[in-house]
């Protein structure tokens, strides 16, 4: 099962989409694990997530992210603004696990 | 639209991550957010112990309930600076991936070393107090300074490996136990240094010389109307160009406004006249009315005014997080990021907002803010209520009329072109971009 974690500023907005991707999962019949957190309190849940999200208006520390994580195998991206706006579960959940 | 997002998001880096990922910023931001859950129990109770109603007041102090609910402020925040020095030194120790723990003991033991002790003998023989007057706002300067200076010594000092070692076979607990020795010895020398230094001086204490000589012109600059413009100016900009801006100015930000809302809050739990109008208190209720941009009036707009489809789906998803202050997808949805139009009202909407609510603040048309300190995600009107009176409400139901004023022309001029594209193409919800 892939654990795929979304960060933004305070992880309220992201946790909106979170509802919909688990719709959009569960629509899907996908199996996976997804939690929204604020930034700051990534490094505690880096162990426990494949697939790493940042919202668009976080995407400027896409490269701290890339760095420290990628060479550990994690999957790091920002999230289309339009997906993000129309809070698109379905359309992020199928980006990041490339159906 | 003839923006370069790449390009522009390349020069403007650099800058933004300089602050926002600057670890000794970030360290004073977290730590004073981690005081909060205490301190927003503080303020709540200062709410229900100074009701303006006379039948409740007569029945609290009757029954006796009124000291009781007066007590959560002074314990927490008339004493902030204490949890702030344990908190920041902390936070900045984890982010160099050090025991929080210890370090966080020694700045709060250090932060005590040189507040000023007193002494007093009575019939029950001498009795030792801290005055609580450099454990409130009034230190919280000092407290962000101990705060990284003790958090960033004992970080220093464990990377020297200056600690005392144990032989093999000794378990970890006890030598993790020995691991703050020696560290502890180093920064309370230092601090009992400080401290007797400062005794030799007019200043007394290091509070005295900090508060005197920092704290105050700095507060007193960032209180003014002139200050939190530019504050706004620049956090709306970086928005503007896709970058969380209120994240990046928030870490200037909350130094310089939680010590004016926390004085504001003291003042009024005493029922004394309320010393500061600007705050952090000031931004939530009355700048940004929907979030960032105070995005609500172009919110409602949507909901309720759209022509085309991809608007009104828009503006009823976001309907209810806007409520709240939180609109992500009014930015990145409409898209106000990269889009010169909708520029002008998202920049200029919270600084008529902060202009408009100082200028009835002054003019007493709204009583000042008690500073009440609210998480994040209180409706706007109940955050208003919170701050204890109806005419805050009001200017803030005036200040969401203001808004869909100003984004209403740039609205009208959107959803034309978006109604028009969905005519023309014949197709009802997209979700296409506009840019």
């Amino acid at each position: 099962m892939k654990k795929i974690t979304l960060i933004c500023a305070g992880g309220f907005s992201t946790s909106m989409l979170v509802t919909k991707m688990n719709e959009a999962a569960a629509k899907l019949g996908v199996e996976v694990e997804i939690r929204a957190i604020a930034e700051g309190k990534f490094k505690q849940y880096a162990d426990e997530t494949d697939i790493l999200l940042l919202g668009p208006q976080v995407g400027f520390m896409l490269g701290k992210f890339k760095g420290e994580y990628e060479p550990k195998g994690m999957v790091v991206r920002v999230i289309d603004s339009i997906d993000y706006g129309m809070m698109n579960g379905e359309k992020v959940l199928k980006n990041a696990l490339e159906l | 639209m003839g923006f370069n997002t790449s390009s522009i998001q390349e020069k403007v880096q650099p800058v933004v991550n300089a602050i926002q990922n600057n670890v000794y910023l970030k360290a004073v931001t977290s730590g004073l957010t981690t005081a909060l859950p205490a301190l927003i129990v503080g303020s709540m109770s200062t709410l229900l112990a100074n009701i303006p109603i006379n039948a409740y007041q007569e029945f609290i102090v009757s029954a006796g309930i009124k000291p009781f609910l007066a007590l959560p402020l002074t314990l927490t925040t008339e004493l902030i600076s204490l949890y702030a020095v344990f908190f920041i030194a902390y936070n900045l120790t984890k982010n160099f991936d050090k025991d929080g723990a210890i370090a966080g003991l020694l700045s709060l033991v250090s932060f005590l070393f040189i507040t000023p002790l007193m002494q007093e003998s009575g019939p029950a023989g001498i009795t030792t107090y801290i005055p609580t007057q450099w454990l409130g706002a009034q230190g919280l300067f000092v407290a962000i300074i101990i705060g990284l200076v003790v958090g960033r010594l004992y970080c220093f000092i464990l990377d020297k490996k200056w600690t005392i070692k144990m032989p093999d076979g000794v378990p970890p607990t006890v030598s993790q136990a020995f691991a703050g020795l020696i560290p502890g010895f180093i920064i309370l020398t230092i601090f009992i240094l400080v401290k007797a230094l400062f005794q030799a001086t007019s200043y007394g204490s290091l509070h005295q010389l900090i508060y005197s000589s920092l704290q105050v012109p700095l507060q007193g600059l960032g209180g003014t109307l002139g200050a939190l413009i530019i504050f706004m100016l620049v956090a709306h900009l970086l928005w503007v160009f896709g970058i969380h801006g209120m994240l990046v100015t928030f870490s200037l930000m909350m130094p310089l406004y939680v010590p004016l809302d926390n004085a504001n809050l003291v003042a009024y739990g005493a029922g004394q006249p309320l010393p500061n109008i600007i705050g952090l208190a000031f931004v939530v209720a009355y700048i940004l009315i929907g979030g960032s941009g105070a995005t609500l009036g172009i919110n409602i707009l949507m909901a309720f005014r759209a022509k085309s489809q991809r608007y009104k789906i828009l503006g009823r998803l976001a309907l209810p997080g806007g409520v709240c202050g939180i609109n992500e997808p009014i930015i990145f949805g409409t898209p106000v990021v990269l889009n010169p139009i909708l520029a002008i009202p998202f920049i200029l909407t919270p600084i008529v907002n902060a202009i408009i609510a100082y200028t009835a603040t002054v003019l007493n048309f709204v009583p000042r803010l008690p500073g009440v300190g609210l998480p994040l995600g209180v409706p706007v009107i109940v955050s208003g209520f919170l701050q204890g009176s109806v005419r805050i409400v009001a200017l803030q139901i005036v200040l969401i009329f203001i808004g869909i004023f100003i984004y209403y022309p740039f609205f009208v001029m959107l959803d034309k072109k978006a109604h028009k594209e969905e005519t023309d193409t014949g197709q009802g919800t997209t979700g296409q971009s506009a840019a």
